[in-house]
């Protein structure tokens, strides 16, 4: 796990790949049995960090004021970075289905310890990839369509500023 | 000095104060930062300027973004909050273009006229291409153009006053609010609006009916006689 600070607390991410327990993820998670507390993410929506660390951002601003629109700190990360203000479909895109394969694990103030962390990375069965891969990996034609960003957009702009835009102004429109 | 940096990473250091907002230098999950706060008024009644405050605060956030769509380069909108009333958006990198034509005019041309033309197009086809989109600016001067130092892309900033509209009138009077801006500060640079206009007219699908009443524009003044 790579932690990154965002607004004095931290976001620790993880990445893997061929990961072949997401129905029982998705499970655990949805009756709120999941130990430690994690955020999944569908990566392919994900080509680079910084968008998520804004989402993250906004997340923790909410969670200061009492005000998540969700039920936990970490669903609020998932829909935050959606980009809409949709909660389930929210959810359903950009967290995981029964089929992913291809995850972000994301946690907020996971402590440094070896326990935690190794009790995080237990819970997946797949294997963990560097974060640098997630440009690569990045589904574009689901995230332009998801993201409405047409070409002409990104002639001026990468998909991850544009992303990131978007997180941003949702509660402005 | 404590509840300013809640929601804001670093530390804040003013750059600008203006007669709408403050605008503020930060950083923002790591990135350089620029953070614009809309302060109260308080010769406003409190409920009134918390309705314009937040209406100005996410329109401006709903037209920078829009400008994107459109292709035209404004800075990347990083995070809103309308409970400090604060914009944080990416720092650019740059001189304004109104630092360059106005050492433009000192230096008074040479090599650097290629530049001038460059910039002159670039803003041309930006307002093109927001004016096509149904975007005003509403702001339109050389002050709120940067020139992005690494790409020397032109990148519009300040969309305070921006709103969406189709109507030639409101576009052309957009067009000579730039027009009297360049007059008043850069008279040395010669005929740039020319130029911007010869570059409009190409990005510009509508450019006819705007032009035509930009002459109307500017027989009368920015604003419309509301005589008879």
């Amino acid at each position: 796990m790579k932690a990154f600070e965002v607004n004095g607390n931290t976001l620790s991410l993880a990445l893997f790949t061929e990961v072949t327990n997401s129905k029982e993820l998705l499970d655990s998670m949805q009756s709120g049995t999941l130990d430690p507390e994690v955020a999944f993410l569908n990566a392919s929506l994900i080509p680079d960090v910084f968008p998520l660390l804004a989402a993250a951002h906004k997340t923790l601003v909410a969670k200061s004021r009492e005000s998540l629109t969700t039920r936990t700190l970490h669903s609020e990360l998932v829909y935050n970075y959606s980009g809409s203000k949709h909660i389930t479909e929210s959810l359903k895109r950009c967290g995981i289905s029964e089929s992913s394969t291809y995850v972000l694990a994301a946690r907020f103030n996971s402590s440094s310890d070896e326990i935690e962390q190794k009790a995080v990375e237990k819970l997946i069965n797949g294997k963990e990839i560097d974060l640098e891969e997630l440009g690569g990996r990045a589904d574009q034609a689901q995230i332009q369509k998801h993201y409405k960003i047409t070409s002409v957009e990104l002639g001026i702009s990468s998909l991850a500023d544009a992303i990131t835009c978007r997180i941003a102004s949702r509660d402005a429109l | 000095m404590e509840t300013k940096a809640d929601g804001v990473d670093g530390s804040l250091i003013l750059i600008k104060q203006g007669a709408e907002a403050r605008v503020f230098e930060s950083s923002f999950v790591g990135r350089r930062s620029i953070v614009k706060e809309r302060f109260s008024k308080k010769y406003r009644h409190p409920s009134l300027d918390a309705k314009l405050t937040l209406k100005r605060l996410n329109a401006e956030a709903r037209c920078m973004t829009k400008a994107r769509r459109l292709g035209v380069y404004t800075p990347v909108l990083y995070s809103v909050d309308i409970v400090l009333h604060t914009l944080t958006f990416e720092y650019v990198e740059g001189p304004s273009v109104k630092d360059i034509f106005l050492e433009f005019g000192l230096r008074n041309g040479g090599v650097v006229e290629e530049r001038m033309d460059d910039i002159a197009m670039q803003i041309g086809h930006a307002i093109g291409k927001l004016h096509d989109g149904g975007l005003i600016h509403g702001d339109l001067t050389t002050s709120n153009m940067l020139i992005r130092a690494a790409t020397n892309k032109l990148v519009v900033i300040d969309f305070g006053l921006s709103f969406t509209s189709t109507l030639p009138e409101d576009k052309a009077v957009d067009l000579y609010v730039l027009e009297r801006a360049l007059l008043s500060m850069h008279s040395s640079c010669g005929n740039v609006m020319d130029r911007i206009l010869a570059a409009y007219r190409k990005s510009s699908k509508q450019w006819s009916s705007t032009l035509n009443k930009l002459a109307q524009v500017r027989q009368r003044g920015r604003k419309r006689t509301m005589v008879g």
